[in-house]
């Protein structure tokens, strides 16, 4: 048997690129500068938390990364060499960036399975002329791209409300289907925000297990925007902390929670 | 609220994807065509012509459902788009004698591209608004037709047509006409099924119930809406070019604003997003529209003091009454009470 140096590579020759990165990020809305020089990085197969108190720019900092908003300065990089900002959301979610939001944004009027095949639309082919016809080619995309979204549905245990009208659903279930759709999209990185915002203890609890589930079998890097603290300490491999549109910390949960910088932003200053 | 009869389980995606599940449910429609093949002999022609009138409005409609029904895009120009394709096809007939099954794809095309540019507006502009810009389509419309070289469009004296003739067969009479335009009208329903479950049809859902997560989800919204307008569109300017054949005369008031009201009207009877509902939609407020003109004269004879216009306004009078009271009694239009009928059907004797 060969040492364990050899055959287990480091963490920097495993990561040649960072999946998601942010350079110099400034965002302002009129005189309110809600991120200011902003850097962060997200690794491969990483779970990277971004806490911050109220108003620091956690969600600010989520829109720009997703291309709802534009930076004035500042690029996105995505797999370490597609510039993503400035691009139309559509694009940025078509190169692997997905999403799911803080309450939810789902498409109530369709069934739980017709908002999880929205998350392929951009991965089938079928035209309007295929469609109109709904010719035996369109029939197999649709079974095709149908058995990848079972799968996804299996995964997240919804398959008893598959053919239930979103609007007639309870929150905790919406929230699976938020995440089923930025699943079904392929994501080569995917971004939460507060996805426990709103939630009792179990279903925090089995949103968490998911979360982990989706890094571990699917190996999506994956950044949640969260305020629970107790659950980002519990998960996360990595916590950003931002403050007043500031980056003001960075490291794994032990570091970050020990650094009185953070405490100090936290709980204010002892007098 | 989708609801299977019980004991029917799907082996197959394709199975559980297909419209008709079960034999009955194919049975049902096998005696519904055949009751409308049947139609012009066993009904009398004032009926065939009601009928033919009825599925070419049905065509509009069904694309007005695409617009507004899946992809929530307010349009009140259907009208003026049926008229684009009415005149292509009367201009390409009698003009160039171009043959029917090339005119009736062109005037679809030529319609859904005029269309295509409200489709642009509503990237910008939605609701109340859009509607307004939609109005602007008649506008354009009757002063495009107007205004183009007479030669063209017949301008005010509008257009005589020839008669429809596919590989030298000619539809001359209402009887043959009804099995060509029930022919057209059927490819055009199934293209509507098959349009309305692709991809394209969900990404008109998405974008009306959400167009922000539509966008995050790899949706391009722009041309999502553009694409309603323009798939709307294409079935008027059928719709249309199927009129002119049928009626073949085009004149400009044929296709005013008050039809694209009442075509919003069937839409919302019918209930919004559903197929079959724009069946029913045209069937109820058509089948309202022949009853009070034909029960009005004799009102009027009874009661002379009220004249014969009082009669053509309080047609639209009732009409208008009973989509606004539809409004408020079902919003979401027939089919969904149906579909409620269906499902307490199908449960009985369980409450839930």
């Amino acid at each position: 048997m060969q040492p364990a140096t050899a055959s287990q590579p480091t963490v920097a020759d495993r990561v040649p690129s960072p999946a998601l990165s942010a350079e110099g990020l400034s965002l302002s809305f009129g005189g309110v500068k809600a991120l200011q020089d902003v850097a962060m990085e997200l690794r491969k197969s990483e779970l990277l938390a971004v806490i911050g108190p109220n108003g620091a720019g956690k969600t600010s900092l989520l829109n720009c990364l997703t291309g709802f908003y534009r930076p004035q300065q500042g690029r996105v990089v995505l797999d370490g060499d597609k510039v993503i900002s400035g691009l139309p959301t559509h694009k940025i979610a078509r190169l692997g960036v997905s999403r799911t939001f803080q309450g939810t944004h789902l498409f109530t009027g369709m069934t739980v399975l017709d908002n999880i095949m929205i998350g392929r639309y951009s991965h089938m082919r079928t035209n309007l002329a295929q469609a109109f016809l709904y010719v035996p080619w369109t029939r197999r995309e649709e079974v095709q791209h149908r058995e990848f979204v079972e799968d996804i549905i299996d995964f997240l245990e919804i398959t008893t409300v598959r053919k239930r009208v979103v609007g007639e659903l309870g929150y905790g279930l919406r929230k699976r289907v938020d995440l089923a759709r930025a699943l079904a999209m392929e994501p080569s990185v995917l971004l939460m925000d507060e996805p426990m915002a709103g939630m009792n203890l179990e279903e925090k609890e089995d949103l968490a297990r998911f979360i982990l589930d989706v890094r571990e079998a699917r190996g999506i890097p994956i950044v949640i925007v969260e305020h629970d603290m107790a659950v980002v300490m519990d998960i996360a491999d990595r916590i950003v902390v931002l403050d007043f549109g500031r980056k003001i910390s960075e490291g794994t949960p032990a570091e970050v929670s020990g650094d009185p910088v953070v405490i100090k932003a936290y709980l204010g200053e002892a007098h | 609220m989708s609801m299977q009869p019980a004991g029917v389980f799907a082996q197959s995606y394709v199975r559980d994807m297909a419209i008709f599940r079960t034999w009955k449910q194919g049975a049902a429609l096998g005696f519904f065509v055949l009751a409308l093949l049947l139609v012009p002999t066993i009904l009398g022609p004032r009926y065939v012509a009601i009928a033919n009138i009825m599925l070419i409005t049905s065509v509009v409609v069904l694309g007005l459902q695409i617009t507004t029904g899946l992809a929530g895009q307010v349009n009140l120009g259907q009208a003026a788009f049926m008229g684009m394709g009415a005149y292509t096809a009367a201009a390409l007939s009698s003009g160039q004698q171009w043959p029917f099954l090339v005119t009736v794809p062109l005037a679809g095309l030529v319609a859904a591209l005029f269309g295509a540019i409200f489709g642009l507006a509503a990237v910008r502009i939605r609701g109340f608004y859009l509607a307004l810009t939609t109005i602007a389509a008649q506008f354009i419309f009757v002063f495009a037709i107007l205004n183009l070289p007479a030669s063209w469009t017949g301008a005010a004296q509008g257009l005589r047509v020839e008669t429809a003739s596919v590989f030298g067969f000619v539809f001359n009479t209402d009887n043959r006409m009804y099995f060509l335009i029930l022919a057209i009208t059927a490819i055009m329903t199934v293209g509507a099924y098959g349009i309305a479950r692709s991809r394209h049809g969900r990404a008109f859902v998405a974008v009306r119930d959400d167009d922000l997560a539509a966008g995050f989800t790899g949706v391009n919204v722009v041309r999502a809406k553009a694409t309603a307008f323009f798939v709307g569109a294409f079935y008027a300017g059928v719709g249309g070019a199927l009129w002119a054949y049928y009626i073949r005369f085009v004149a400009v008031d044929q296709f005013s604003l008050f039809n694209s009201v009442y075509y919003m009207g069937m839409v919302i009877v019918g209930g919004l997003g559903s197929m079959a509902g724009a069946f029913v939609g045209v069937f109820l407020i058509r089948a309202a529209q022949e009853i009070l003109t034909s029960v009005g004269p004799s009102v009027a004879d009874i009661f002379p003091a009220l004249g014969s216009s009082v009669v053509f306004a309080s047609v639209n009078i009732i009409l208008g009454a009973a989509i606004a009271l539809m409004l408020i009694l079902e919003p979401r239009g027939v089919m969904h009470r149906f579909n409620i009928l269906k499902r307490a059907f199908r449960l009985w004797p369980y409450p839930h």
